[in-house]
């Protein structure tokens, strides 16, 4: 009864968000309807929410077969992970679709408008079918949807070279990816007998040795170019900052987690841990992807582009945790990998919190100041201060520190590092501690670039008139905020209300793993120590009184101007300096005029970080591949007989095929 | 009982902390053949600027007035975590280390934006300069005390303590050596001290603390300047704990916390003398020469973590 009731909850959640929304925003244009969509879709976050917390206690997991209805079989199911991420995705679509209301309403003509919503509900619906699907149809239905809606959701925005450029770089990536992940599950095939999740997870353990690293190496090359790790990064700072900003923080927010999913559902659930050596070459590739990220973020002063980097650096910091745990997993410690599991995916949760939100706040400042370059901002936080509040509470999350959440899932990667030292195997005792120096680094340059971002853009003073005249978002805009913020402090303060659940989800996927003694050490002590720091904070705030305002010295002069300010390029510039070697900057110095040296009548500067990824690692391949269709073109004679002799051949060659293959 | 202890211990950190910072400028004097003033002077100065009137920059929003606060809390909180006279804390055997280090972060992370509002370039030179020299301390400083943590297989502060104790003093491996030198470098770093940054300077070429706070006034200087303070006092304890623990009480009768209490003062005068030696002989590096001195303590501590394989057995 209670089965029959949560899939009939699934069935309308799909049909509200495929066919109702687009229907509805498709058949009228006016305010009512697009009002009943948004509605709509908000139902189907909260319905979402409600089935992955069902899910999650496995009762009466809902479950949903159209195989009746598709060519191959097509069912969805939620089991303890799915429900995770199922949660993960309609509660960050809440908040967003609240503050794009009034975003899209304010940006887009009505008809654009109308096509926005269409593609953002169906957008929400493939991340939905993506992450329940259980069986690889559904799997890889959901996965090419989710990658075609959201190109058409970066266009919607405009429509230049530039951007089409960076959309075809985006798909083709993509596509790449998801050959990748299907070939993942074409190997599965001959064992497995039927693309069922059941059937797959059944044949995992019995396959031999070179098809399951072949399986891991698929798999870890197809979602980490979903995820963004580097080197397959590079369409990840193209795409997500030209997209609306609702849009980035549902791309850079939830997104990039489908691909975490779909790792550790392939290499924990299918396979139940790869290769030796598939902790080692994880945690290489993230530490890389972390550092590089992080680095990269820092020299930006396009707060979106910033962003996106610093989601590559996120990501480098989950597949860490990822990485260690199958290391735990190959050394047959299932504890410390439960440990390093439950680390990831709660980091993997705080980043679509914290940055989603941030997204929005982009999104806000420029609603506002018609701006994001954090050149041209300042001074934002007396004039939008629930908003600055808002973001100010994410770029702590996202530097880290403690009471806020991103400290929570770092520290519990840290711990599991320092677990590893217990291991019989010299290597990964090795490896493993020293992991925390790259980790810190990682961390410790984070806050230098979030002190960065949030100081440039909403502190001191405004460096141009956008910013000087910016005003408060609109009240949808600051609710979404506020919600996604308050999300962010709550993890902080009281981890284990999302701990025990992972603990459990861990155990379901690591058999024999225990509940690992950090987690519960945590929850314990943040709440006191948030108690001690705010206790201490709000009895030496007793001592102020009185205050007056005080103009800046200006060292003598008549006044300071936002022109003596520190900005975000200078802000950057020591870590620039003393990293040069990763940015390899091309600088550019030109004076006017060019015969006088000494005298220039105006001089221009550039520096532009040059990316040595596409020169060294993809133009080969590129090259190879413009070389091959060159030489394929030479059968394109355009002559008929030419093409009927193909024709002909291909028929007689498959004749002779089916003859001996008898 | 020991809850009293503990708060005690945290109070000893939070109230002698002027005096730790006044000493060894004191002792610089000396070394320096000046006078030097009162140590006291501190207490006098706290108390002082606790009841002036505070001068905000018309630019400061509520960030630059919650900054201080916020960073004598989490200040406040860290010293929480380290042991003094007893092989206890407050907060030390539930919360490790990584907490520790990431508390002082917060308080750092804060102090910057704070400099950042007030809208002036130096407090924008203070807290760019401040986001390289820390964020490349932070590996250094958790590997250090990684490299102790695998040996003592604990990651709470006084059970790394606790298991230090109960070692042989002259059973010192090169671990602790690698791991020390190391510490002592990051702390260097973290506290503002020479060679990294010149507590008392007020350059521009070479301030990085100092512009940070240079905004500020009243109360709001004194909770900083505190907060610094007890940063001080409390990485100097930091130290001593993990690396000179011996004679520290581990039970609490009167009689061994008040030997622990000499020796505990007698480590830190020792320090201090330390502390003020190397300031008065070190010239203070250029900006760019400060990361190798912070690659030097990260390679040391990873060679501490690494050699911690072959010491454990």
């Amino acid at each position: 009864m209670l089965t029959a009731s949560t899939g009939a909850l699934f069935i309308l959640l799909l049909a509200a968000l495929g066919v109702a929304v687009p229907l509805i925003l498709i058949a009228s244009r006016a305010q009512g309807a697009r009002r009943l969509a948004i509605a709509l879709i908000l139902t189907a976050g909260f319905a979402g929410c409600v089935m992955a917390v069902y899910g999650f206690l496995g009762q009466m997991a809902p479950r949903l077969d159209l195989s009746w209805a598709t060519p191959f079989p097509f069912s969805l199911a939620v089991d303890r992970l799915s429900a995770f991420f199922l949660l993960l995705v309609c509660a960050v679509t809440i908040p967003v679709t609240i503050f794009a209301a009034p975003y899209f309403d304010l940006h887009y003509s009505e008809r654009r408008r109308n096509w926005t919503w269409a593609l953002f509900s169906l957008f929400v619906l493939s991340m939905i079918v993506v992450v329940t699907a259980a069986t690889g149809f559904a799997f890889l239905v959901g996965w090419e949807l989710m990658t075609l809606v959201s190109a058409g959701l970066i266009l919607i925005e405009g429509d230049s070279t530039e951007r089409r450029h960076n959309v075809f770089i985006y798909l083709l990536m993509m596509h790449v990816g998801a050959a990748a992940v299907a070939a993942c599950f074409f190997l599965f095939l001959p064992y497995s007998h039927g693309l069922d999740f059941g059937a797959i997870r059944a044949s995992g353990a019995g396959m031999p040795g070179g098809i399951r690293a072949v399986i891991f190496l698929a798999a870890f090359v197809g979602f980490g170019a979903k995820a963004g790790l580097i080197p397959l990064h590079l369409w990840l700072p193209r795409a997500h900052p030209i997209a609306p900003s609702p849009v980035s923080a549902l791309m850079s927010g939830i997104m990039l987690k489908t691909a975490v999913y779909g790792f550790v559902r392939f290499t924990f659930d299918f396979l139940g841990g790869g290769p030796w050596w598939s902790g080692y070459v994880v945690l290489v590739v993230a530490a890389v992807t972390g550092l590089l990220g992080i680095l990269y973020a820092i020299a930006e002063n396009d707060l979106k582009r910033l962003l996106a980097y610093s989601s590559v650096e996120n990501i480098g910091i989950i597949f860490l945790g990822l990485g260690t745990s199958l290391l735990f997993l190959a050394h047959g410690a299932p504890l410390g990998a439960a440990l390093a599991l439950v680390a990831a995916l709660f980091h993997t949760f705080n980043h679509a919190l914290f940055k989603s939100l941030l997204f929005l706040g982009a999104g806000a400042i420029s609603n506002s100041t018609h701006s994001v370059n954090l050149n041209e901002l300042g001074g934002l936080q007396r004039r939008m201060p629930l908003t600055g509040a808002a973001v100010l509470i994410g770029c702590c999350s996202i530097a880290g520190l403690p009471l806020f959440n991103g400290f929570v899932s770092e520290w519990l990667t840290f711990r599991s590092f320092l677990a590893g030292s217990a291991l019989i195997n010299t290597k990964a005792q090795i490896v493993l501690p020293l992991m925390v120096g790259i980790l810190a680094l990682i961390g410790g340059l984070a806050a230098a670039c979030f002190v960065k971002t949030f100081g440039t853009a909403f502190l001191g003073r405004p460096r141009s008139m956008g910013a000087e005249h910016a005003e408060e978002a609109p009240l949808g805009m600051r609710a979404g905020l506020v919600l996604l913020g308050a999300g962010c402090l709550a993890l902080g303060i009281f981890p284990g209300l999302l701990l025990r659940p992972l603990v459990t989800l861990a155990q379901a996927l690591l058999p024999g793993a225990g509940v690992p003694e950090e987690t519960l050490s945590i929850a314990r002590i943040i709440p006191w120590t948030a108690a001690i720091v705010l206790g201490t904070g709000a009895l030496v705030a007793l001592f102020k009184r009185r205050e007056r305002l005080a103009r800046t010295w200006a060292c003598g002069l008549p006044g300071l101007s936002s022109r003596m300010e520190y900005t975000s390029t200078v802000f950057s510039k020591p870590i620039r300096f003393v990293f040069a070697r990763v940015y390899r900057p091309d600088r550019k110095v030109e004076e006017l005029p060019a015969d006088q040296p000494y005298f220039p009548v105006s001089i221009s500067y550039r520096s532009v970080r040059t990316t040595s990824y596409e020169r060294v690692l993809y133009r080969p391949f590129v090259e190879i591949i413009i070389s091959l269709a060159y030489r394929v073109r030479r059968l394109q004679t355009g002559n008929i007989q030419v093409y009927l002799l193909y024709i002909f051949l291909a028929l007689v060659s498959l004749l002779t095929f089916l003859r001996f293959q008898r | 009982m020991k809850i009293a202890l503990d708060i005690l211990q945290v109070l000893m950190l939070i109230l002698g902390a002027p005096l730790v910072g006044a000493i060894i400028a004191r002792l610089k004097a000396r070394l320096q053949r000046r006078r030097g003033a009162s140590i006291w002077r501190p207490y006098a100065e706290l108390f002082k600027l606790l009841r002036k009137e505070e001068l905000v920059p018309p630019t400061a929003s509520a960030v630059f007035r919650l900054a201080p606060i916020v960073l004598f809390g989490a200040t406040v909180c860290a010293a929480g975590f380290v042991p003094v006279v007893h092989a206890s804390a407050l907060l030390g055997s539930r919360g490790d280390f990584f907490l520790l280090v990431y508390m002082l972060a917060l308080g750092r992370f804060f102090l910057s934006l704070g400099a950042l509002d007030g809208g002036s370039a130096f407090g924008g030179m203070g807290a760019s300069r401040e986001a390289l020299v820390s964020s490349l301390a932070e590996a250094p400083f958790l590997l250090g005390l990684v490299s102790i943590a695998v040996l003592a297989a604990r990651a709470d502060i006084a059970g790394m303590v606790a298991w230090t104790l109960g070692q042989d003093v002259f059973n010192i491996s090169a671990v602790h050596i690698l791991a020390f030198t190391s510490l002592a470098m990051v702390a260097l770093a973290e506290t503002g001290r020479m060679p990294v940054d010149n507590p008392t300077t007020h350059l521009e070429l070479t301030m990085i603390h100092e512009g940070m706070v240079l905004e500020y006034s009243g109360p709001s200087l004194a909770l900083i300047e505190w907060a610094s303070a007890i940063k001080l006092h409390a990485m100097l304890a930091l130290l001593i704990a993990l690396f000179f623990p011996w004679g520290m009480a581990s039970s609490g009768s009167g009689w061994g916390l008040t030997v622990a209490l000499l020796l505990y003062c007698a480590k830190t005068a020792l320090l201090m003398v330390l502390l003020s030696v190397i300031e008065s002989a070190v010239a203070k590096l250029r900006m760019y020469l400060v990361p190798d001195f912070l690659g030097v303590a990260s390679a040391l501590s990873a060679l501490a973590v690494i050699f911690t394989i072959w010491v454990k057995r």
